[in-house]
């Protein structure tokens, strides 16, 4: 408990209204705080080595583009994801939070080493970016499992996605470009960012070709048209994977779609897909969902384990991001998850850290406040077993059927993050809801109301007709996923305080949380 | 002008989903499919024993219900027939053709759908979700084919006994293609200088197709053909500008009507329940079956800004500016219902590609469902006629000069 009744003195005093940063450090203890500092200092080690060699690109790639800049403040990120955590939850949290930082920070590394902006004709760089394929972010690179010879950089998740997660204001700068265009400022502002990317030209030239999708929603689609305007002479490729998922006979349509974009791929880079490979990347991505559903299963027990963004975004940059073929992620997984039984035994056989409450989350969350759930598990005991961000494909992909693994590997693009829930009809969101409350024993749903989707807002009503016949608590937090000027952290907070207060009669664990001012921080 | 004969008659067929027309032809032993989207082939919910009725929720004012269940950011056409099925309008509908096209439709159908909103204990009603492909290729005209089979050709066979062997589409297509015909002819008139149709009363008639039995329009149809191939028009020109209306569903004549109360001619209609595209003609070769050519025209034809493979977004850029030359526009009015995705991005595309790449002039707008007496609207459409007219001047003294 990191709040003293004693003193008074809780986690809200580490912010600040003036200013970005923590305060100062949370004092964990003499081991957790080693512990912790050790991380703090090892990332930034990390990135230094990494880095460091390329360090007129990122000066220079720091006064082109504004999204670079949030990345030297990516060991707040993980402060503010292990703030109030101690033991192995501090430990889970920070292997974790690394393991994706990691691959971020390599992916920097990539973007300059083959930035045609940033390294002029320097003819590395060139061979560099002949053999790389540029993603959009929402178009896991799973298919790059067979073309080992490739490199492949998500230049989406790299200037949008990953900052957006690591400071909160990191798109407002893109969101006002593009409504500047003329684009309603109504739509879903993800989309919109990386188009605001697009018409500031801040997109790096990092690849060859370019491999986008139709997924997992209206915004993402349009999204793809304003690319294609803006990369000319870039040939695109997109894989439109069908909208009703759960139906068996447009799978054939699903695999015709994806042998398209792996010819796309070997007629722009002019190398064949290799099925050996191939074979090898299914595997890790096997094992990787393997660790998946373990979490899942401690997780359904009284005593869950990796619990809110520490399970949800380590999941979903190891699938979106580095589509299940990081090493060092897999390293990770398999390390953390041997903990966590460890850790489960230890709980379960002395009776222990059992939630006050249990949730999941549902719906699409906000980018600019990734640790509401670690919020909501420090101000109120609402621990959060699981999110609908981590409930991507986990199916495994058959090995040595090469007919039933390209379905498997179509059923991986159509289960990827949002567009295993908000396609395939209401099923997939809301009947799949009761179904993870079931199962993870709960009756507490952190609602995301993001403001401008119109998928999860078009079943608004039957989600609160539906729980209220079953008496499970949804609890609505409006946001508007990377527009903190829309909704803020803090009213983010206050709708859900005012539902602990005026529904459940509950007292805050540390009423220092109930009400602080964080517009400005990270 | 002199009034079209049955143009009132036209307009009061509009005023309800549920007109005389389709009372008429259900009386007559036919079912009538609803669908709300272009991307479910209209022309095969018109086989012989069926017909197709494209939802619109004309007069709406309150939208509370649907606006609970759905959002109040969900598209506003979404919501309108979300809340007209709930108050039991589209009851006399014996199905739905719904299409997973755009989130809004798509959970509307779903509300309509879980709510039983069509009307309860009709045993053999089915409602459709469509899968649409993205693109226009062979293996999306197979996918889409088996898509309409399984999902609402059969039904149709097996609970309402409606033949949908390729004879039968054939007669269909060629049943449609008569509406198609005269409408074209009437369409053609708008590209003449002064022409004997107002966009107005155009979109009246398109309209009226879409959501009546055609085989009980067509002859009134034909009859105001002729009408209009008689019609002398005023002998002086009575618009300012010439302008042609891209975006998405205008089921309201109403709007087509205040933009012309300012002084403008709408003289092509290329938006939703529009007649570019849906109003042309479908060719049929003997050489395949009918019922993958109707697919395929009808993925060709699509300027829905939901395909975004690079081919089909120069196509719709390349087919305005083609539309804008063919009937001699002065402009374009770019218009979006409130809360659409797709037509977000697509008008904020076109407000800067259109007038750099093509030299149009563009006037870019969002607005509500029903739109008709939207003062701000018309405030907006006007300022652009009068930007046009001064265009024009300014032009005519370059020319001088």
């Amino acid at each position: 408990m990191a709040y003293d009744p004693k003193t008074g003195k809780g986690l809200g005093r580490f912010y600040d209204a003036d200013h970005r940063a923590f305060k100062f450090r949370e004092w964990k203890g003499l081991k957790d705080t080693l512990y912790d500092y050790g991380r703090w200092m090892y990332l930034y080690c990390f990135m230094a080595a990494k880095l460091g060699p390329y360090a007129p690109q990122m000066v220079k790639g720091m006064l082109r583009y504004r999204w670079l800049v949030p990345y030297l403040t990516a060991a707040n990120m993980v402060d503010r994801h292990t703030i109030g955590q101690r033991g192995k939850e501090l430990q889970y949290s920070h292997k974790q939070f690394f393991s994706v930082l990691h691959h971020s920070v390599i992916k920097v590394k990539e973007i300059m080493q083959r930035d045609a902006n940033l390294n002029g004709n320097s003819k590395k760089a060139e061979a560099l970016r002949n053999n790389t394929v540029m993603f959009d972010e929402m178009t896991p690179s799973l298919i790059m499992m067979g073309f080992p010879t490739l490199d492949w950089i998500d230049i989406a998740m790299m200037s949008v996605g990953m900052p957006s997660e690591v400071d909160q204001n990191s798109c407002v700068y893109y969101i006002d470009a593009i409504e500047h265009f003329g684009l309603a400022p109504d739509v879903c502002p993800e989309p919109a960012t990386e188009c605001g990317v697009a018409v500031t030209d801040d997109y790096p030239r990092v690849g060859k070709c370019y491999v986008t999708s139709s997924m997992p929603c209206d915004g993402a689609v349009q999204q793809t048209a304003l690319m294609t305007r803006y990369l000319k002479g870039v040939d695109i490729f997109q894989i439109t994977p069908p909208q009703r998922i759960n139906e068996p006979e447009v799978q054939e349509y699903a695999v015709k779609n994806l042998k398209k974009a792996i010819k796309f791929i070997e007629d722009e880079m002019g190398v064949k897909w290799d099925w050996d490979a191939f074979w090898k990347n299914a595997e890790m991505y096997n094992q990787m969902a393997e660790c998946m559903i373990e979490k899942w299963d401690v997780n359904a027990t009284d005593y869950p384990q990796v619990c809110g963004a520490a399970l949800a975004l380590q999941r979903e940059f190891e699938f979106m991001g580095a589509a299940c073929m990081d090493k060092y992620m897999l390293k990770t997984d398999l390390e953390v998850t041997k903990m966590m039984h460890k850790g489960y035994e230890h709980d379960s056989k002395l009776g222990v850290n059992k939630p006050k409450y249990r949730c999941i989350v549902w719906a699409c969350p906000a980018h600019y406040y990734t640790n509401f759930a670690n919020w909501a598990d420090l101000c109120w005991g609402v621990r959060c077993v699981n999110d609908m961000e981590a409930m991507l494909s986990y199916l495994p992909i058959t090995i040595g059927d090469k007919e039933q693994a390209l379905k498997d590997l179509a059923r991986c693009y159509e289960r990827m993050m949002m567009r295993s829930h908000t396609n395939g009809g209401y099923v997939n969101l809301l009947d799949e809801l009761w179904k993870m409350c079931d199962r993870f024993n709960v009756n507490i749903v952190i609602m995301y109301d993001h403001v401008s989707c119109r998928n999860v807002g078009g079943l608004h009503g039957l989600f609160e007709d539906e729980a209220r016949k079953r008496g499970i608590h949804l609890i609505w937090v409006p946001h508007d996923v990377m527009d903190p000027r829309t909704v803020s952290r803090r009213e983010m907070r206050d709708a859900f305080n005012k539902y602990m207060i005026n529904v459940f009669r509950e007292e805050p664990l540390d009423p220092t949380l109930l009400d602080y001012e964080d517009n400005l921080s990270w | 002008m002199k009034d079209l004969k049955y143009l009132k008659y036209f307009e009061d067929l509009l005023e309800d989903a549920d007109n005389a027309l389709v009372r008429q032809a259900e009386a007559e032993g036919d079912i009538a499919v609803g669908y709300t989207c272009f991307h479910a082939p209209e022309v095969l919910l018109n086989l012989p024993g069926c017909f197709s009725v494209r939802l619109r929720a004309p007069h709406t004012t309150s939208m509370e219900m649907a606006t609970y269940y759905m959002a109040n950011n969900s598209c506003e056409y979404a919501r309108a027939i979300l809340e007209r099925a709930l108050e039991g309008n589209y009851s006399f509908l014996h199905a739905i053709a719904g299409v997973d096209v755009c989130e809004a439709n798509n959970r509307c159908m779903e509300n309509i759908d879980i709510m039983q909103a069509h009307g309860k204990d009709k045993d053999k009603f089915f409602l459709s979700y469509l899968d649409i492909p993205y693109s226009d290729d062979e293996d999306c005209v197979e996918h889409l084919k088996e898509q309409l089979t399984r999902k609402v050709l059969k039904p149709l066979g097996e609970r309402y006994g409606i033949d949908s062997s390729d004879d039968s589409i054939r007669k269909a297509v060629e049943d449609f293609n008569k509406v198609c015909r005269v409408i074209t002819q009437l369409g053609e008139f708008r590209k003449l200088p002064n022409p004997p149709i107002t966009g107005y009363e155009f979109h009246v008639l398109t309209l009226a197709t879409y959501a009546c039995p055609k085989r009980l329009v067509l002859d009134k149809l034909q009859e105001t053909l002729e009408e209009v191939k008689r019609r002398v028009p005023d002998t002086d020109k009575k618009y300012r500008a010439r302008v042609m209306v891209i975006g998405s569903e205008i089921d309201d004549p109403g709007l087509i009507k205040l933009i012309e109360d300012t002084g403008a001619l709408v003289v092509a209609d290329r938006f939703c329940f529009g007649s570019i595209p849906g109003r042309q003609e479908i060719p049929l070769t003997d050489g395949e079956d009918a019922l993958t050519q109707v697919i395929r025209f009808n993925l060709k034809s699509t300027q829905c800004p939901r395909q975004c493979a690079q081919h089909r977004v120069q196509n719709r850029w390349d087919t305005a500016a083609r539309l804008m030359k063919e009937y001699s526009a002065d402009g374009a009015i770019y218009e979006q219902m409130k809360f659409c995705t797709y037509w977000s991005y697509e008008r904020a595309m076109a407000g800067y590609i259109m007038p750099r790449e093509y030299g149009m002039h563009v006037l870019s707008i969002d607005r509500p469902y029903i739109a008709g007496q939207s003062g701000q609207l018309r405030t907006r459409v006007q300022a652009f006629i009068e930007s046009l007219e001064i265009k024009k001047i300014n032009e005519g003294k370059g020319e001088a000069k």
